[in-house]
């Protein structure tokens, strides 16, 4: 599900790259990150057979490609899909209605702000008028400073250190040390005879 | 110079409908519509009838404004705040609607374009059914493909970007 705003143009030769299995989306109105309330990419989340969400918005590097960067590692999580693949509703991953409550929350007002500041400023950036979206994309990272989605996507699409003033690289570097994007703790698998 | 009086007077009064009548673009549902306005103001959004439904599928009813299943009432000591007509024209404040209803909305006057995002109960209906959110996306042959599509079979959602 790429989330590009430059739609196939952007995200198409990795798509072909991959020779996907799997069906492989393109999302250039970021219509995912905003009904889901996502912050960064991967993000996984796990829907089951009936439609309902399992497991909501969480980290999901699904190879060790980043983990110089990240820190983390795949396998983990790679373990945790492969338990729900096999066990359904009894694996030890899906979380509870109350765990799932406890996670969902509401959309902030500012949330719903930043999205359609960003929304305007994607529109305007398709028509052609990229200088003119800058503000509207500054305004959705001022209302939301913690979505990299709406930070990254807009400075990938110009110079981001002329625009912004900043650039990915001095954002990460100004954590000192903290998670850029941090997973849920996984629990234990279950051993099965 | 009584005729070029009386002409002046007909181009001033044709250049000031015009002014007063102009079109804007209307970001709703992600999909973008020209619509007529009046009464250009930087807070209000004042479009026909005929474009509400066009560019929102939202109808006048006796009920309310209805799309669906969804009606809101409106009102009674507020309606000329919402519904007015000029001449044989109906014409709806979008903005003040969007107001009234909590849904987000955002102008850039400049480019004349106002760009709305989901109903707080689309948007936060999920929570209570714990049902994912239905989309519908192309894939890079134009497919379109929905969520929906897949019940019965488990999805592992996963996004990732080019940037």
């Amino acid at each position: 599900m790429a989330q590009d705003t430059g739609g196939a143009k952007d995200a198409g030769r990795w798509i072909t790259a991959a020779k996907p299995d799997y069906t492989a989306l393109v999302d250039e109105q970021q219509v995912v990150t905003q009904r889901y309330g996502m912050v960064n990419v991967p993000t996984g989340v796990w829907i089951d057979e009936r439609g309902r969400i399992v497991r909501p918005n969480e980290v999901a590097f699904i190879d060790d490609r980043f983990k110089s960067f990240t820190k983390m590692e795949s396998a983990p999580y790679i373990g945790a899909i492969r338990d729900w693949v096999q066990n359904g509703s009894k694996s030890v991953f899906v979380l509870s209605e109350s765990e799932l409550k406890a996670r969902l929350k509401p959309q902030s007002a500012d949330r719903a702000r930043a999205d359609v500041e960003f929304g305007l400023g994607e529109y305007l950036y398709q028509i052609g008028k990229g200088v003119e979206a800058i503000p509207h994309f500054q305004e959705a990272q001022r209302l939301d400073p913690d979505n990299w989605n709406y930070k990254r996507q807009a400075w990938a699409l110009g110079d981001a250190d002329r625009d912004y003033g900043t650039n990915f690289r001095k954002e990460v570097d100004k954590l000192n040390g903290k998670p850029y994007y941090e997973p849920h703790k996984l629990p234990e698998p279950k051993k099965r005879n | 110079m009584k005729h070029f009086l009386i002409l002046t007077i007909l181009i001033t009064g044709a250049a000031t409908y015009a002014a007063a009548q102009t079109t804007r673009t209307l970001v709703y549902d992600g999909k973008a519509t020209e619509v007529s306005v009046s009464a250009v103001a930087a807070d209000h959004l004042w479009i026909t009838t005929s474009d509400l439904t066009r560019a929102t599928r939202f109808k006048i009813k006796p009920q309310g404004v209805c799309r669906d299943e969804l009606c809101f009432p409106l009102p009674k000591n507020r309606k000329a705040d919402f519904i007015t007509r000029r001449g044989t024209i109906d014409w709806f404040n979008l903005a003040e609607f969007a107001r009234m209803i909590k849904q987000p909305f955002v102008a850039d006057q400049k480019n004349g374009v106002w760009y709305f995002g989901p109903l707080a109960a689309e948007q936060n209906g999920y929570l209570a059914s714990l049902e994912a959110p239905n989309f519908t996306l192309p894939d890079l042959n134009g497919k379109l493909h929905s969520l929906t599509d897949f019940r019965g079979k488990k999805v592992l959602l996963v996004t990732w970007a080019s940037w």
